[in-house]
């Protein structure tokens, strides 16, 4: 015995009747009538209405679609009383599964002696709710779509992280420019007041030129010890070996580096994961 | 030589002889239907009368005739002239009805209205236009002169055929 198992998923046609689209009127507009379904075709148009005239005037009554995408009509079908007393019609008339692109706007035309009343015009249709398979997760072949409010959540998130650390960056490089300026602003100044110094220092050899207020000048500072004694010692000749060394001659990593490197290899990998999110 | 031949011959005497009757069937499907479109209803205007006409309280059977090819058939309807069930009656009513074109599938079939031919209680049209054609039948009773019809439910029945020209 052989059995066999099939399973398939599939998508139920749903069919429909329009309302009166006479009914407020013998004009109508098709985008109000039917539903906007894509692949909506429709089937049938069945139509009532009463032919009121004399026997023997001619009249043809026309109720007609216009063709939305070409000229002329996608449905007319007309009805010739001439020479015949009135009565009421009731008519079904087949549209082969026109798509609902094609269906324009609808009417009821009068040619000839007589008026049409009671009319009814109503449209059969079908259409499969999948025929666009986004158009629910239920359809075979919907593909979800990407949410992309979490995603800009994250984004959002990620902007945050980098702007924060480039401000920490930048009130860094802002401090050490600081210090900078102000080590710069201080050797500055030293180098000003030695030059100052060096310049009273020479000026000894002038001592006599020198004016009495200034001499006491000069004894003020060398008896403030504002003068280096490199100035006028004499400094022994030699070689100076160097004396400043590192202890246990290893050089740790900067954990502040570790940090903004560590920092930046997660935006990265974050960055990255994002292109493989469903 | 000669035994062959008798050989022969005997064979072809042995041969038996068979005959077979085979039937032919095939079913015809009428190309005319005939539908109860509209259940009439008996109104009660006055004590003696009984009407399907709307005015009088009652309801206008209606027929349709749905006729595939056309000026092959036609349509014979009856208006019915005694009731099928009713209380027991002591006079004789009196029956009236018509049989009118209703509404039409094609407007060709509106001349059905001037083609209908009425005998007794019987009328009849030719039906010369493919398509459906609705019959508006009318019923009414007049029980006696100034005599109430009998309390009780009365029933009538109309006959509409489709019949081969």
């Amino acid at each position: 015995m052989l059995l066999a198992y099939s399973s398939y998923s599939y998508s139920d046609t749903v069919y429909g009747s329009t309302s009166n689209a006479a009914s407020a009127g013998y004009a109508w507009v098709m985008t109000n009538i039917l539903p906007q379904q894509a692949g909506l075709t429709v089937g049938n148009v069945v139509y009532r209405y009463t032919a009121v005239k004399n026997t023997d005037d001619d009249m043809v009554v026309h109720i007609q679609n216009d063709n939305a995408r070409d000229e002329g009509y996608i449905f007319r079908s007309s009805d010739d009383w001439s020479g015949l007393p009135g009565n009421t019609i009731n008519k079904i008339v087949p549209a082969d599964n026109v798509d609902i692109s094609y269906w324009g706007d609808g009417s009821i035309q009068v040619d000839g002696f007589g008026t049409v009343e009671d009319a009814s015009v109503r449209y059969t249709y079908q259409y499969d709710p999948c025929f666009d398979p986004q158009s629910r997760p239920d359809c075979p072949g919907y593909i979800a779509p990407v949410d992309y409010s979490l995603e800009a959540l994250v984004y959002e998130e990620d902007q945050q992280y980098i702007q924060d650390e480039l401000d920490r960056k930048k009130t860094l490089q802002n401090e050490e420019e600081q210090e900078e300026a102000n080590r710069k602003a201080m050797l500055a100044k030293k180098r000003r007041e030695s030059d100052e110094r060096l310049e009273v220092l020479l000026g000894i050899v002038n001592t006599d030129e020198l004016s009495q207020e200034q001499l006491i000048k000069h004894g003020q500072l060398t008896a403030m010890n504002m003068l280096s004694s490199s100035y006028y010692t004499a400094i022994p000749g030699g070689t100076y070996q160097e004396t400043i060394k590192l202890i246990d001659g290893k050089l740790p990593d900067s954990k502040k580096g570790l940090r903004v490197n560590l920092a930046t290899q997660i935006l990265h990998q974050k960055m990255v994961d994002l292109q493989y999110d469903n | 030589m000669f035994k062959k031949t008798l050989f022969a011959m005997a064979l072809l005497c042995a041969l038996p002889a068979y005959a077979a009757e085979i039937p032919i069937t095939g079913n015809v499907e009428s190309k005319c239907i005939v539908q109860m479109d509209t259940l009439g209803v008996y109104g009660n205007p006055t004590p003696s009368v009984l009407s399907t006409d709307n005015v009088d309280g009652g309801m206008t059977p209606i027929v349709r005739f749905d006729v595939i090819q056309a000026s092959f058939y036609k349509a014979r309807i009856t208006y019915p002239n005694a009731f099928s069930s009713s209380p027991a009656l002591s006079d004789v009513p009196t029956w009236t009805g018509s049989v009118a074109v209703g509404q039409v599938s094609d407007a060709n079939m509106s001349a059905y209205s001037s083609a209908l031919v009425t005998y007794d209680n019987v009328t009849e049209v030719d039906l010369t236009v493919a398509g459906s054609t609705w019959f508006d039948i009318t019923s009414r009773v007049d029980y006696g002169f100034t005599t109430a019809l009998p309390a009780g439910t009365y029933r009538a029945i109309l006959s509409a055929e489709c019949i081969a020209l």
